[in-house]
């Protein structure tokens, strides 16, 4: 008798405390989910964007490996709130675009973020600033992701803190040629809007082969 | 033992029953402001609301700006940040049960859009009605 109650007691204390933190933590597990999942490879393939893929990942676990299982939950959990936060109003750019100068100064003035009010809870505050300065081009250690971007990270004078990675001289060079009516087209609307022509900018391929801008077709150098 | 367990049991019903939704839980706490900013104070208007979210002022940008500009005016259907691009998912619980259902989240992007459509912080009364009329939608 005294068994079944304490079981049931149990059992009655267990299922509520799991349906809050199921519906709690749904959409971090949601983002890892499609995070981890190989890429579409409609061609059938392995083609460059994938070995990247695979590399970066092989990358990110031996980093996390040196940190010990719990940080890495720990940062995994941090992307996903970097993701869910900064995704919400704008494609959530990769931290590896700029130095870390730059995130402490962007999470500085959120309150004026590119003319809108970006204000987030201090202690989600605190963890995605600590995700954007760990992901930043000039911490860690040099992984494939910080040489792909390197051309622009590398292309910030040491004197700059640039809060917009279109504003650094690489990225304007490599955007220059492109006519401003199919930047400034609804389809488009800002340079900021990399996925709009970089097809898995989301994933972090800037490369030609994704690259479509609408109304206009592939683009070649 | 046995009242122990049973007062575990209860207890634990009696949180789940009594869980409000988060949404009426936070309209309390902006209805016993709103009646401290105002004594005479009754209750939430979704009509009040529906001004609120529809009536265009000038904003953080400088630039003329409503609720719809970037929600759209059906509530249960996609809408669309006018200045990045970014799709925006309904806003209406209705369409996306994902909405009012975090206070946290209530909070945080009825600061950020009072300053960005209104170019102030919403008082209580103003966040309570337009709640209201967004649940409603």
């Amino acid at each position: 008798m005294k068994t079944t109650t304490l079981f049931l007691s149990a059992l009655l204390l267990a299922v509520p405390l799991a349906i809050v933190t199921t519906a709690d933590d749904d959409y971090e597990k949601r983002e890892m989910y499609q995070k981890y999942q190989p890429m579409n490879n409609t061609s059938g393939r392995l083609d460059d964007d994938t070995k990247a893929e695979d590399r970066y990942k092989r990358e990110k676990s031996n980093r996390c490996g040196a940190y010990g299982n719990r940080s890495m939950r720990a940062l995994q959990k941090h992307e996903a709130l970097f993701r869910n936060e900064c995704g919400s109003c704008h494609m959530a750019y990769q931290p590896e675009f700029l130095p870390k100068r730059s995130w402490k100064k962007m999470m500085a003035t959120l309150e004026d973020h590119f003319k809108t009010d970006a204000t987030m809870d201090p202690e989600d505050h605190k963890k995605i600033e600590a995700f954007l300065i760990a992901n930043a081009s000039d911490s860690g250690t040099p992984n494939s992701r910080r040489e792909a971007y390197r051309e622009i990270s590398r292309s910030i004078p040491p004197g700059s803190t640039p809060l917009s990675i279109s504003k650094t001289y690489k990225f304007k060079k490599e955007h220059r040629e492109i006519p401003i009516r199919l930047i400034r087209q609804k389809e488009v609307k800002s340079i900021a809007n990399c996925a709009a022509c970089h097809r898995k900018a989301e994933q972090g391929y800037y490369g030609e082969r994704d690259l479509i801008i609408p109304n206009y077709g592939r683009w070649d150098d | 033992m046995m009242k122990w367990i049973s007062f575990i049991i209860i207890f634990r019903f009696y949180s789940l029953t009594a869980q409000a939704a988060p949404v009426d839980e936070y309209l309390r706490q902006l209805a016993s402001e709103a009646k401290q900013d105002d004594p005479s104070f009754s209750s939430f208007d979704a009509m009040r609301g529906e001004k609120i979210f529809t009536s265009t002022h000038v904003g953080k940008r400088g630039k003329r700006v409503s609720c719809t500009s970037c929600h759209g005016k059906n509530l249960q259907v996609d809408g669309e940040n006018i200045f990045t691009g970014k799709r925006i998912a309904p806003l209406s619980p209705k369409a996306n049960p994902k909405r009012l259902s975090k206070i946290k989240n209530m909070k945080k992007w009825l600061r950020r859009n009072f300053k960005d459509v209104y170019n102030r912080d919403g008082t209580a009364r103003e966040k309570g009605d337009v709640l209201l009329y967004i649940m409603n939608k």
